[in-house]
């Protein structure tokens, strides 16, 4: 069962929250970090570095996900990503960055929300 | 040319930081798809469907470049706006004026972005049977796609920026400018502040 199917989950940013709405709206099924990908493993074969994509889109067999971080502190997600693209090619994720989440806001009328990225220097927690 | 365009509209042309694609452009651009359009479809008598507002500007100069019979009609369905999104999902504002089934229709959009509107429609239309249901997109943003959507013709691929004109709005403004312009940062910023 999808996330949009339940109650909800606890989002760990207002616009991951603004996003599942927009998804519900559209009729689109989507998941909450249903998936960790192990990134790093120590010597004794245990992962050190994971990354979770905030959405999954069953449908479309896409991960989305979104940050909210100014580019300068955004290095790590980035090395993240670069990370899951080498060792799992076949999953498909799309980043929506800083300023494509803003205009994506601003595209379906959320000023307020896209005011909140405008001042927001980091996300409440990296995923 | 470009600074003429910007000179015309003056009063706007301090929220545009410059323009992407050229009225010229634009129109040689559109008559190339209307002479595919009038190839393809010829003998099939196609019905052009598209989703208001912003297509109106796009779809008078289209039809103008299709030499072939055709029809057109209209939807509108509501986007996410702050009024919209308390009625819980997407709705058909107004619907076509006739049946489609059996037809060949042509769906006609300004501009695609994440696809999410574009994939509620088809599957809307889809669901009446028509003979045959193809994709006509002038502008498309694939970077921004979360609903892959089989494109049959497009026009430009616009960059990752908030751009505006030849139907495409701010706030429902600019859409009537005749070039595609880049908003300027402050615009959009200035605006998500207030």
């Amino acid at each position: 069962m999808s996330a949009s199917d339940c109650h909800r989950p606890e989002f760990a940013h207002p616009a991951e929250e603004a996003f599942a709405r927009i998804l519900d709206f559209y009729g689109i099924e989507w998941e909450y970090e249903p998936r960790t990908f192990p990134l790093e493993w120590d010597a004794q074969g245990n992962i050190v570095e994971a990354f979770a994509p905030d959405f999954y889109l069953a449908q479309q067999d896409l991960y989305v996900e979104l940050t909210t971080l100014r580019p300068q502190l955004s290095t790590h997600k980035n090395r993240k990503l670069r990370r899951m693209k080498e060792l799992y090619p076949e999953v498909n994720v799309k980043l929506f960055k800083r300023r494509e989440m803003r205009d994506l806001m601003t595209k379906y009328g959320l000023m307020q929300e896209a005011g909140q990225i405008q001042g927001t220097g980091a996300q409440k927690r990296e995923a | 040319m470009t600074e003429n365009w910007l000179t015309v509209y003056k009063e706007l042309a301090p929220d545009i930081s410059g323009i992407l694609i050229t009225p010229e452009e634009l129109q040689q651009r559109v008559k190339e798809i209307g002479a595919a359009i009038s190839q393809d479809y010829a003998g099939r008598n196609p019905l052009l469907v598209g989703v208001l507002k912003g297509v109106v500007f796009f779809m008078a100069d289209l039809l103008r470049a299709i030499t072939i019979p055709v029809e057109v009609d209209f939807i509108a369905v509501s986007n996410y706006s702050t009024e919209s999104r308390q009625q819980g999902v997407v709705r058909l504002v107004k619907d076509l004026e006739s049946s489609i089934t059996d037809q060949h229709v042509l769906f006609v959009e300004d501009v695609v972005d994440t696809g999410l509107t574009l994939n509620y429609i088809l599957r809307n239309l889809r669901a009446r049977k028509p003979a045959s249901l193809e994709v006509c997109v002038l502008f498309n943003k694939p970077e921004h796609r979360l609903v892959d959507i089989p494109l049959k013709y497009t026009g430009f691929d616009l960059p990752d920026r908030f751009v505006v004109g030849y139907g495409l709005d701010y706030r429902e403004k600019y859409r009537h400018l005749p070039f595609v312009g880049s908003l300027k940062p402050q615009v959009l910023q200035g605006n998500a502040k207030g």
